[in-house]
């Protein structure tokens, strides 16, 4: 899941480029021309050969092209990001320059080939797709710096982490070396490196944590310092980026014992001259490494500046990466404020309406006045008291933290067999017969007793299977299942049965009809479904449509009650036609008709059949009006 | 290190495994073996690309092998005599009497004169009727055969309009008309893209001069405003003779040099 990448794979190097180019359109195209071929056979080779490695080069550039993220189209906070890691202006020349080599090469292509037409020898069409193809392998040549640009960039993308910028986000700011990275080793996953110099994390880095069933990002940027917008280098500027662009709760992490360096009124500074990126953020300061030194420890003048941050409103907490005191606090404040934030900008917004129309909170209405709270039987209280409370027993995990490097695990200590026979290793075999089988020494005469007993129980008939009465329904629901897998298995064999290797098979319009409604019927009555009285369904309609009938619509009628006669064509062999045995007849001299052209298969009237191809008419004589040189 | 950098992470923090010198040395060492694989087994294109590559490789394998040699070994100086020495009994002969130096005056002074009008390509083939024009054959019938096609690249001026089709008797294609030329510059070295003024003389024939033919070894004027020449009086030099050093019809394009 990432949300800002180059699609390719890998990008070439300008060499491997045209390598991969020209042979491909070595193999891809035809290689043998000889000149004695007609000239346009030969200018036809050529010019395919040259259209040919200009359509390769376009489509292997048009994907660069299209594979990197326009800084445009993609999230600001990863605009951002890109312009800090990469210079927007680099990125974007590197692209151009791609750009006008593709039209480089377009160009080049089109002036060769108008070329290549006038060619009227072999030489020297083969000279002209020569320095056609070269031109093209130059202009390649010259983008090499910028492809290596874009593969390096392209690599560092792939490996930037994947931030929502939508989602819920928690971002950790501060000074650096101020406990950022063990905080959200604490919380999360993520295995952040943690060292005493400062600068340690240089990138972004995300993990997630869960909080009410829900999943929180939670982003750990490089530490800042305070110096002002210009001065700051790359990876404070990444930091910068995140805060600037993703929506999130800011946990601004303040280390009150000072072993970062830097003084509590420093932290405050940096604090102020920051502030604005945190407009409209749930913010949280968070006093870290209080176990070194506690909040009521410090001396008044840093008590004041922190006082100013309550008095601003602002929620002060306090925790220990160290001792792994009130971490949980902090992050279940800094998440309950995210979420009433968000919620409460989602009220503000127009989508609302929507979302409130599907919410409803149902309360089961109070019946009466009187509570009716837990009850618990008083024995059962007294019994839990006289319990005692509850002994902890020693797991495998305390044992192991206890133990450190000495621990090793030992599943055969809870056996349940005498001390001296536990550690004891057991062979499978012995003597070529199973040790399984030997283990209890009355283990013979334990199987004889075990089955006395089965074959009494069988006798007392404890494993009779009692017929269950089935009542007249389901007996006939078991005999139509039995029915409906006998035919199931008939059609899997005929279906088998029928791919009979490849015999010639008949095309379907050529098949006799196989649905029919004669077969309809003998199939349903040997289900057993009763087919006598279906004069009106639907299937018999369809047998009788041979003889023209009336439409079921009711005829199209005027005022009059005349109705038109479009509404009843009649069809074509019975229009004219006044009676049935005329009818007939004309049948009979149609068929007579065509059966001698049948037999003998000459063409008939209806076959193109041009008579005379030279009409003297048309070819002789002098004209009128007119030359005769046209004819 | 980037968060998703798995395998740097693992080394850094486990370090790398037992035998990880011992296997580079080995992968390494077994590298030829490879190579003469692929020297064997590749035919075809691909064949001739490696045969190309490693030839050149080993050019220069045996070139450094050979430089580390001469560090190694001491040559002996044969005695060389430099050039122009004379030997003591010849010393004090006058060597050319005053009759050849006349001749040799003259001959100077010829040699200069033809020198006015040297050019880098003196020497061209010429071009037959045959291979500059194509007949073209019009008519209903085909049978018209008075028009020519130019098949050579050719030169037309800026205002040039063609004669009405009925009428034109040399039929020189858009396709084969050039505007530019790529003009070296021989003591600089450098080639510049510069338009064509006109066609100068055409070696082969004053026909071809006229219709604007270029081929292998004419004289063309081109504009070289863009060089920025300026002459001894201060005046902007505008237009200069190249002489044409290719095939521009094998070539699709023309090279010439500059006449300075």
């Amino acid at each position: 899941m990432s949300f800002c990448t180059a699609k390719t794979n890998v990008s070439l190097t300008s060499q491997d480029f045209i390598d991969i180019v020209l042979s491909k359109t070595q193999r891809k195209t035809p290689t043998v021309v000889h000149k004695q071929y007609k000239i346009s056979r030969i200018r036809q080779f050529y010019m395919r050969k040259v259209k040919f490695s200009q359509q390769t080069f376009h489509d292997k550039l048009s994907t660069i092209l299209t594979d990197f993220p326009k800084l445009d189209d993609i999230h600001p906070f990863y605009a951002d990001l890109m312009n800090v890691l990469y210079d927007k202006d680099h990125y974007k020349l590197a692209l151009g320059q791609i750009n006008i080599a593709l039209h480089l090469i377009d160009n080049v292509s089109k002036d060769y080939v108008r070329l290549l037409k006038y060619g009227d020898s072999l030489y020297r069409c083969k000279q002209l797709k020569k320095a056609a193809l070269g031109r093209m392998a130059t202009i390649m040549k010259r983008q090499a710096q910028s492809l290596q640009y874009l593969e390096q960039v392209r690599q560092h993308l792939s490996r930037l982490p994947s931030i929502d910028p939508n989602t819920r986000t928690l971002l950790i700011c501060g000074f650096p070396n101020v406990g950022k990275s063990s905080f959200i080793n604490k919380i999360t996953r993520a295995d952040v490196e943690v060292q005493p110099y400062a600068f340690t994390t240089k990138s972004l880095f995300v993990g997630h944590t869960d909080h009410r069933y829900l999943r929180w990002q939670v982003v750990d940027t490089p530490g800042i310092l305070d110096h002002p917008l210009e001065d700051r280098n790359t990876i404070e500027m990444q930091a910068i980026a995140a805060l600037a662009h993703l929506r999130a709760a800011i946990l601004y992490v303040m280390d009150i014992s000072e072993q970062c360096g830097h003084t509590i009124e420093q932290q405050v500074a940096l604090f102020e001259s920051i502030k604005p990126l945190f407009a409209n953020k749930p913010l949280l300061v968070v006093l870290n490494k209080t176990d070194v030194i506690r909040l009521e420890e410090l001396n008044p003048e840093q008590k004041a500046l922190i006082q100013g941050f309550i008095n601003d409103d602002i929620p002060v907490m306090e925790m220990s990466t160290f001792s792994e005191e009130g971490v949980m606090n902090v992050k279940t404040e800094a998440c309950e404020r995210l979420l009433s934030h968000r919620i409460e900008v989602k009220i503000k917004s127009k989508k609302v309406e929507g979302i409130l129309n599907r919410l409803h909170v149902a309360l089961p209405k109070p019946r009466d006045g009187c509570t009716r709270p837990a009850f618990v039987p008083e024995k059962v209280i007294e019994k839990r008291l006289e319990k005692g409370p509850k002994i902890k027993k020693k797991t495998e995990r305390d044992l192991e933290v206890e133990q450190e490097d000495d621990y090793s695990l030992d599943l055969k200590k809870n056996y349940d067999l005498p001390a001296d026979f536990k550690y004891d290793v057991i062979p499978e075999f012995w003597e070529g017969k199973n040790i399984a089988d030997y283990i209890d020494p009355d283990i013979m005469a334990k199987l004889e007793e075990l089955e006395r007993e089965e074959e009494l129980r069988v006798e007392s008939g404890v494993y009779e299977k009692e017929e269950e009465e089935m009542d007249d329904e389901e007996k006939e629901i078991h005999r139509l299942a039995g029915k409906i897998r006998e035919k199931k298995a008939i059609i899997a064999i005929e279906g088998r049965i029928g791919r009979s290797g490849g015999a010639p098979v008949m095309p379907r319009a050529g098949r006799k009809r196989e649905r029919s409604v004669s077969r309809l019927r003998s199939e349903f009555e040997e289900l057993g479904v009763d087919m006598s009285n279906k004069s009106g369904a639907h299937f018999s309609r369809t047998k009788s449509r041979s003889a023209s009938r009336p439409p079921i619509k009711k005829a199209r009628a005027d005022s009059a009650g005349r109705v038109s006669s479009s509404s009843r064509v009649t069809p074509r062999d019975q229009s004219g036609i006044r009676n049935v045995e005329l009818k007939a007849k004309a049948k009979k001299m149609g068929h007579k008709a065509q059966g001698k052209m049948n037999q003998f298969g000459k063409a008939g009237e209806a076959d193109r059949h041009i008579a005379v191809k030279m009409p003297r008419h048309l070819y002789s004589g002098k004209r009128g009006i007119g030359k005769t040189d046209r004819r | 290190m980037p968060q998703n950098e798995h395998i740097e992470l693992f080394q850094k923090r486990y370090g790398l495994r037992m035998d990880h010198q011992e296997r580079q040395r080995k992968k390494k060492a077994r590298e030829h073996k490879l190579q003469s694989k692929m020297a064997q087994k590749l035919i075809g294109i691909k064949g001739k690309i490696f045969a190309k590559k490693r030839y050149s490789e080993k050019v220069q394998l045996k070139r450094t092998i050979k430089a580390h040699e001469e560090k190694k070994t001491r040559k002996k100086e044969d005695g060389k005599v430099p050039e122009g020495a004379m030997p003591a009994y010849l010393l004090d002969r006058e060597n050319t009497s005053q009759a050849k130096l006349l001749s040799s005056m003259v001959k100077q002074k010829r040699k200069e004169k033809a020198g006015k009008w040297d050019v880098p390509l003196p020497k061209v083939r010429a071009q037959s009727e045959a291979e500059v024009f194509r007949v073209l054959k019009t008519g209903k019938s085909r049978r018209k055969g008075w028009k020519r096609l130019v098949t050579k690249v050719c030169f037309v001026g800026e205002g040039f309009t063609r004669k009405p089709p009925k009428y034109e008797r040399f039929v020189r294609p858009m396709a084969l008309r050039f505007k530019k030329a790529h003009v070296t510059h021989p003591e600089l070295k450098a080639t510049f893209c510069l338009p064509i003024v006109g066609v100068k003389k055409n070696p082969s024939s004053p026909m071809y001069t006229s219709l604007g033919v270029i081929t292998k070894g004419t004289i063309i004027e081109v504009n070289v405003s863009e060089l920025g020449l300026v002459t001894q009086g201060g005046k902007v030099v505008w237009g200069k003779y190249a002489q044409v050093t290719n095939n521009p019809e094998n070539d699709g394009c023309i090279n010439a040099i500059l006449l300075v």
